[in-house]
């Protein structure tokens, strides 16, 4: 890639950080490198306000933080198998939240933006929501074909689920979808494609 | 900037203080439609000098055949809201600007909470038309001193019902900000005009109660204060001229003919920025547009409410 070529739609993605002004926190991890994203923010400090802690276990991993933050906030912890079964427990939460709630979360892009597209429906800025970048820099591609969404990229060119269009994985990055924009990579010369590469190991 | 032409229709005098206006297009046309929130700038020429006070447009944004503003009498007033008060009787000629918005509501929002204090109620009353008109969810609290201040409070509550809700502050009703912001659902943006202590403390409240910046708006037009006459240098128009301790530099700077770009002349908008080149004396930041580390800086001035404590100020103008 060329130097110094930056897109400004690309999401960027530092650690988390306790927001001082606040009323409650929520924080939400999913997997081993999110659950020790949620221990790392707990050794900053512990919160004075109120402090809910979602976390997805890992699938694949052995390490469980479950125990850990168990420790951590006790009785303010919730734990489950898969994405979906967090998102819904997110579905229930915010309804009866208060402004003055922080909401930090940790994880791979697509978990990080699902709770994102939840949390607009509540009028909250994806802006404010603290993300940190855990596990995997695997993308979500949009195919500006045939609109389908195919989750999983890690590599530069990745298949369209939808459309079955080979795609190159732009940086060009949609809030709204949560995903990377992907174009036909060789519509010009059908068949003839650059060599893939894994780059979002 | 394109200027209308006006002629005041109507003035009513709604409380001791405010009188409200209803301005016509002299060739009797429609106005531009504008959105809840806006203001115009209306210039008066007053003794040969244009003095130009920005002022909310009060009514429904659908109804363009008249525009509606109210104007305060102020105390200190440089001469603007006592010539409105004073001079300006039905079918008087005025020249009004386009209108801009600089306070809009935040369409996403799920709930909108205004925060009015005394004169302040004004861009809340084009905003509550648009709410009504979209259906959004609002609360409208709105804080006075004593009861014959309470301008537009029975068109407020008539339009609001049990969504208004005022403080009188001679009855010994506060507006506890802390109480009312902690008990707001998530998605709620407020907004808040009035005097300059009521805004900040609102502002501060929010923030303390964890109110993400997006989520916090505020208006407030500044007469530009008065201070010591300095010469100011005008580098690209090659002149040096003189602001005197009543006028602004941007009004100075008008009054010289140079055409010098502005919005809302209450150092909010940050249109009228211009670049310091040179100055011996510390410069008088008034606007709420420049971040500490720009004022800090020195490098940037809005002529429209600072000012300078020195005996020359070159511009780049």
């Amino acid at each position: 890639m060329e130097r110094g070529y930056w897109i400004r739609s690309k999401p960027v993605y530092s650690a988390l950080l306790w927001q001082q002004k606040a009323t409650a926190h929520l924080v939400m991890v999913e997997g081993s490198a999110g659950g020790l994203a949620a221990i790392k923010l707990f050794q900053q400090m512990q919160p004075l306000q109120p402090t809910t802690v979602i976390y997805v276990k890992d699938k694949v991993s052995d390490a469980d933080y479950s125990v850990a933050l168990r420790k951590i906030v006790p009785d303010d912890l919730l734990v489950f198998e898969t994405k979906d079964e967090a998102m819904i427990a997110l579905q229930k939460y915010l309804p009866n939240a208060l402004m003055g709630l922080r909401i930090y979360v940790a994880g791979s892009e697509r978990f990080m933006w699902s709770i994102a597209q939840i949390a607009g429906e509540y009028g909250i800025d994806d802006a404010d929501i603290y993300k940190e970048l855990t596990g995997t820099l695997a993308r979500s591609v949009y195919c500006v074909h045939c609109k389908t969404i195919t989750h999983e990229a890690h590599t530069n060119i990745k298949k369209c689920c939808g459309c079955g269009k080979m795609l190159f994985v732009r940086d060009h990055f949609s809030r709204l979808m949560g995903a990377y924009m992907g174009l036909m990579v060789d519509a010009e010369s059908p068949g003839v494609l650059p060599e893939i590469e894994e780059i979002y190991p | 900037m394109s200027i209308i032409n006006v002629t005041v229709a109507n003035v009513e005098q709604v409380t001791p203080l405010v009188k409200h206006f209803t301005l016509v297009k002299e060739d009797g046309s429609l106005f531009p439609a504008f959105s809840g929130g806006s203001h115009i700038v209306v210039a008066m020429n007053i003794n040969g000098r244009v003095h130009r006070n920005p002022y909310s447009l009060m009514g429904s944004p659908e109804e363009t055949g008249a525009y509606h503003i109210s104007v305060r009498k102020q105390e200190k007033s440089r001469g603007g809201s006592v010539f409105m008060h004073e001079q300006i009787k039905v079918g008087s000629k005025l020249q009004i600007t386009y209108p801009v918005n600089l306070f809009a509501l935040e369409k996403r929002a799920r709930k909108n909470l205004l925060i009015a204090g005394g004169i302040g109620i004004t861009p809340f009353m084009s905003q509550i038309e648009d709410l009504n008109r979209t259906g959004a969810a609002y609360e409208m609290h709105y804080a006075y001193r004593s009861p014959e201040h309470g301008a537009f409070s029975d068109e407020l509550s008539a339009k609001c019902g049990d969504k208004f809700k005022c403080y009188v502050e001679s009855d010994g009703d506060t507006l506890d900000f802390k109480a009312l912001l902690s008990k707001q659902p998530l998605g709620t943006h407020v907004y808040v005009c009035g005097p300059h202590p009521m805004v900040v403390a609102l502002i501060e409240t929010a923030r303390e109660l964890g109110w993400p910046e997006n989520n916090i708006h505020s208006e407030q037009f500044s007469a530009p204060p008065s201070g010591d006459a300095f010469k100011l240098k005008l580098s690209k128009s090659n002149l040096e001229i003189v602001v005197p301790s009543e006028m602004s530099m941007l009004e100075a700077i008008e009054a010289a003919g140079v055409d010098a770009p502005y919005l809302c002349r209450g150092g909010a908008c940050g249109r009228c920025e211009l670049e310091v080149l040179c100055t011996d004396g510390p410069l008088i930041h008034n606007d709420h547009y420049l971040t500490d580390a720009e004022k800090a800086a020195g490098k940037k001035i809005m002529p429209c409410v600072s000012r300078a404590k020195c005996d020359l100020l070159e511009l780049n103008i």
